[in-house]
């Protein structure tokens, strides 16, 4: 069983993955893209809905820090939601310039962000959640996206 | 507005890094028309008060200043630390950095005692307390991965970077310990070069190859053991330097090897990268790549051909290598920044990263600088190049400059403007 960290870490990797195929498929056609977008759109809503209703409800719960680090983490999610709803929409009008623009902002926000959580979130959840963390990562594998 | 405090909390103000990126090719005009102005014979020469000039303009002005700039916003990202202060500190440090580069180079130049020691006060004055901060900072942070690591190490290697220089530019001031000069200033642009900046951007490189290009992370090996192998070759060709000149060229070889390793890693790396997106910055990386083998070769048959080439290893090690990728970066971390601080703000119709600095006029800019590095090291057989390669430079450095003015200015406009203000991205479910 991984701890919270490696696992949370993986499914970073996983998105990028994502990322990288969707970006691939724009690049030769934009209108192909669709599909390799949903599925990089569904992976990431997926991770941030595995952190928001289950690991960051668990390290509240346990530190009392509700406006910390979890609660800029959700402000980043929503930058990222965001830039994620436009690039379905440049998708839709079929504008390549206006994807990459989003795609390439989105990268970075998106890999610092990760950085952040890799660094230093996930670092501390596994410390304060270290005894709970199989059934932290249970509930997260288990978890349905809404 | 309390979700506004969250990100830029732990961000440092955009305009601490800002104030040293604007700043920086402004130096780099400044060299090049000093260039432009000077003789190929005079700059073949490392210790001509031209050449001294002209580089310092470069490697305070330009380098410095980017690697100070991009220290105090990459800290809180990479470690988790906050530098105390960072704006006041940032501020303060700025004007004294900037008017005692400025009284260095005039002072040098005119060979005038008094701007030479404004020059030193106010240089020892804005670097020790940046690199004392960030310090400060780095003693602070709890998990050293090694991007955080090599940055320590760098910074030891700057600190000492610029005690030489300090010392070397008291040297102009009492000539009493003008004997030791060469000696120190060969240290000083070694451990500079490769100490600082070399290390820095091995560190950097460990994180932003995976990171902007999803390129293959660095082997464990790189990551853990490449700064020390690297540190504890500057150190032996510290002393063997000193006491033992003839066997400098082990250390010397073995610095090279491990950053022409460096360099074909980080050619590799793009090669597999998963992100098909090729833009300037991708060249940037891999010419310096290019630039980085060449500099590090000839750096150890120089040895072999009395130091006659050694101004061509600066041009491709200073110019081709470090300043490249410090340009590369630029036109990544400034139209992120401008947008990131806008986003935070709540602004939600704001330029694209893409939409901040027009591509083409990008693309111009590179190949030009890249001309003029060309033209700089075939000046050395060539003299008439220098001026045409001079003017590349600066042409290159004065777009560099409109680039990185041109997010701002799309900052400053949304700002005034507020073209909408939307926080319901934000509203929490």
């Amino acid at each position: 069983m991984s701890t919270i960290k490696e696992y949370l870490t993986a499914d970073h990797s996983r998105c990028d993955e994502f990322f990288a195929i969707m970006e691939d498929k724009a690049n030769t056609s934009i209108a192909d893209a669709k599909s390799a977008f949903e599925e990089f759109a569904q992976a990431t809503e997926r991770h941030f809905q595995m952190e928001e209703r289950v690991m960051f409800v668990e390290f509240e719960a346990k530190t009392g820090m509700t406006e910390g680090p979890t609660a800029m983490m959700r402000h980043e999610h929503a930058q990222m939601r965001n830039l994620i709803k436009q690039m379905g929409e440049a998708i839709e009008s079929e504008d390549k310039d206006k994807f990459f623009g989003l795609s390439e902002t989105l990268m970075i926000l998106m890999q610092q962000h990760n950085m952040k959580e890799e660094q230093m979130l996930y670092t501390m959840a596994q410390q304060h959640l270290s005894a709970e963390s199989p059934r932290v990562v249970d509930m997260m594998e288990s978890m349905i996206v809404e | 507005m309390e979700l506004n405090g969250l990100s830029t909390d732990q961000a440092p103000p955009i305009s601490a890094p800002l104030r040293f990126y604007v700043t920086a090719p402004l130096f780099a005009i400044i060299a090049g028309f000093m260039m432009l102005f000077s003789q190929a014979d005079v700059l073949m020469s490392r210790y001509s008060l031209d050449s001294i000039v002209i580089t310092h303009a470069l490697t305070i002005g330009f380098l410095g200043f980017v690697m100070l700039g991009s220290l105090t916003q990459m800290l809180p990202v990479l470690a988790g630390v906050k530098i105390p202060k960072v704006d006041t500190i940032s501020k303060i440090s700025y004007i004294s950095l900037v008017a005692g580069t400025i009284f260095m180079l005039l002072g040098l130049k005119y060979e005038a005692y008094i701007f030479n020691t404004l020059a030193m006060l106010l240089l020892s004055f804005g670097f020790v307390m940046m690199i004392s901060v960030i310090a400060m900072a780095i003693l602070k942070v709890k998990n050293f991965n090694a991007t955080v690591k090599a940055m320590s190490v760098s910074l030891v290697f700057g600190a000492f970077t610029v005690l030489m220089g300090l010392f070397l530019l008291y040297t102009y001031i009492d000539n009493e310990y003008a004997q030791y000069r060469n000696v120190v200033a060969n240290i000083h642009s070694v451990w500079g070069i490769f100490g600082f900046g070399g290390i820095l951007i091995i560190g950097v490189a460990f994180q932003v190859l995976p990171m902007f290009y999803v390129a293959p992370r660095f082997k464990q090996f790189c990551k853990k053991r490449v700064v020390l192998l690297i540190s504890v070759g500057l150190v032996i060709w510290l002393f063997s330097n000193v006491f033992a000149d003839t066997y400098s060229f082990i250390a010397k070889a073995w610095i090279a090897l491990f950053f022409w390793a460096f360099a074909t890693t980080v050619w590799r790396k793009l090669t597999q990268r998963r992100r098909p997106i090729s833009d300037v910055t991708v060249w940037y990386w891999r010419v310096a790549s290019v630039f980085l083998t060449l500099g590090s070769f000839l750096w150890i048959f120089d040895e072999y051909f009395k130091h006659e080439y050694i101004v061509v290893v600066a041009i491709l090690l200073g110019g081709g290598f470090i300043l490249s990728i410090m340009v590369g970066m630029l036109y990544k971390i400034i139209p992120f920044l401008v947008w990131f601080h806008l986003n935070a703000m709540g602004y939600m119709s704001i330029p694209t990263m893409n939409e901040m600095i027009n591509k083409n006029l990008a693309k111009v800019q590179f190949f030009l600088f890249i001309a003029s590095l060309v033209g700089f090291v075939f000046a050395f057989y060539i003299p008439i190049l220098l001026k045409i390669s001079a003017l590349s430079f600066i042409v290159s450095m004065a777009i560099l400059q409109y680039n990185v003015i041109a997010p701002i200015l799309i900052y400053k406009r949304v700002k005034k403007t507020k073209p909408d203000f939307d926080m319901s991205a934000f509203t929490i479910k």
